[in-house]
């Protein structure tokens, strides 16, 4: 998929022999589902079955069951999102690169969880699907870059479950008009937050096109949350979003 | 030629750092232990994938035969070698990059770019500076202190991946 993909694992103290061997066998299982997700998905891989699928040469029943799934789950990301977010719009046919980096992510952070570990980390350029979280206790703190200055943040957010963020200048300039320079979307970068990373990618997808607008789409689901970050730097959010608390930078909305 | 995705494990405390790498099958060899650059054939690196897949529109991939380079220094402990490779040089979307990358034991400790021309586009400028140090900061985001991950919109570039990749080869992983 052209990803790099992290895993971070904190382990829980005084670890045995048997819980050492058993955490590297889910770090095993995680990886696997990640290679099985490249394999089935990969737009880039002529012989995959999605490439397959989008050049007709087999239908969504003659591929993997993985696909079939995918395809339910973006078409109601598609509802979701008002059609901000459609992956049968892609050029040369039915793309769910957007949803399957968060969707693979996240089943490889479940394959991840188990006992003697206080969380999990499973970030797939810059979509993140958490499992726990710090030693102490805490939530996992996880930083919003900020698209004016990458080695800033932009927010640091408590996260419980998942983040994607959207930006308009990922994928090869997707979101970008080329003959004018103007990005096509209206806000430089969006963050989604929720329990399904498939479907904050897609949310997150369709809010940085949306724009501020988008939000409105957000709100209203129950467990999600969304940021958007303007060219101008400001901020917008729905009402809950997890702004991390005093220590550390938290912009203003 | 199968592509995987890199995967770079790493742990916090308690379990030794696991640097994993799904790499293609085909590895470089060098010269054990030798500090002067070595002249590797393409090998693996010079491959003839698109230079960008999915939605994007595709390229001629055409990357350069500019053999990976390779430098060691750092401890006689193979525990604590700091080794630095740069990555071949390949075609993205605006330009020509190479990848450099440090490992120190088995962990990865800085993901840069080393060369980089975009014919100073505006529009590739905004990219460059905006987005590849994003995927730099990711690579390092394990050493920070108060927070635990970044989240960012990242440019999944297939020429980033690739150049990263023949680094790695250098490595020989």
């Amino acid at each position: 998929m052209g990803t790099v993909i992290t895993i971070d694992v904190y382990p829980a103290p005084g670890a045995d022999d048997s819980s050492t061997a058993d955490l590297r066998r889910r770090l095993d299982r995680a990886r696997m589902q990640l290679q099985r997700a490249d394999d089935v998905f990969s737009t880039w891989r002529q012989d995959s079955p999605v490439s397959r699928l989008r050049r007709g040469e087999i239908t969504a029943v003659q591929a993997p069951p993985e696909v079939a799934d995918v395809m339910s789950a973006c078409e109601v990301a598609r509802r979701l999102s008002a059609g901000w977010f459609d992956p049968w719009a892609m050029p040369g046919g039915f793309d769910p690169t957007g949803y399957v980096k968060g969707w693979a992510a996240q089943r490889a952070v479940a394959a991840l969880d188990g006992p003697a570990m206080h969380g999990a980390l499973v970030n797939a350029a810059g979509d993140i699907a958490s499992v726990g979280g710090q030693p102490s206790g805490d939530a996992f703190r996880i930083g919003i870059a900020d698209p004016g200055e990458p080695r800033r943040l932009a927010a640091i957010v408590e996260l419980t479950g998942c983040i994607a963020t959207s930006g308009t200048y990922e994928r090869g300039g997707h979101l970008i008009d080329p003959h004018s320079g103007s990005p096509a979307a209206r806000v430089a970068s969006a963050s989604v937050i929720g329990p399904d990373l498939g479907l904050a990618d897609a949310l997150a997808t369709a809010v940085a096109v949306a724009g501020i607008e988008g939000l409105d789409l957000v709100e209203p689901l129950a467990g999600y949350e969304a940021l958007v970050i303007g060219w101008d730097g400001g901020q917008h959010s729905t009402r809950q979003f997890p702004f991390a608390s005093a220590t550390g930078a938290t912009a203003g909305r | 030629m199968k592509r995987a995705p890199i995967v770079i494990a790493g742990t916090v405390a308690g379990l030794v750092a696991v640097l994993e790498f799904h790499t293609t099958p085909v590895k470089l060899t060098l010269a054990g232990g030798s500090s002067l650059p070595s002249a590797v054939a393409g090998g693996a690196g010079a491959t003839t994938q698109p230079a960008s897949g999915g939605s994007t529109p595709a390229q001629p991939a055409s990357a350069e035969s500019t053999p990976a380079r390779h430098a060691q220094s750092g401890s006689a402990s193979g525990q604590t070698a700091v080794r630095t490779a740069t990555g071949e040089r390949v075609n993205y979307n605006f330009g020509v990059l190479s990848v450099r990358i440090t490992v120190s034991g088995s962990k990865i400790t800085k993901v840069g770019i080393a060369y980089l021309d975009d014919s100073g586009n505006p529009r590739s400028q905004f990219i460059d500076q905006e987005a590849i140090p994003i995927l730099e900061q990711q690579a390092l985001q394990a050493q920070s202190a108060s927070i635990q991950g970044v989240s960012g919109a990242s440019y999944t570039s297939a020429g980033f991946e690739q150049s990263l990749q023949s680094a790695l080869h250098s490595l020989g992983k």
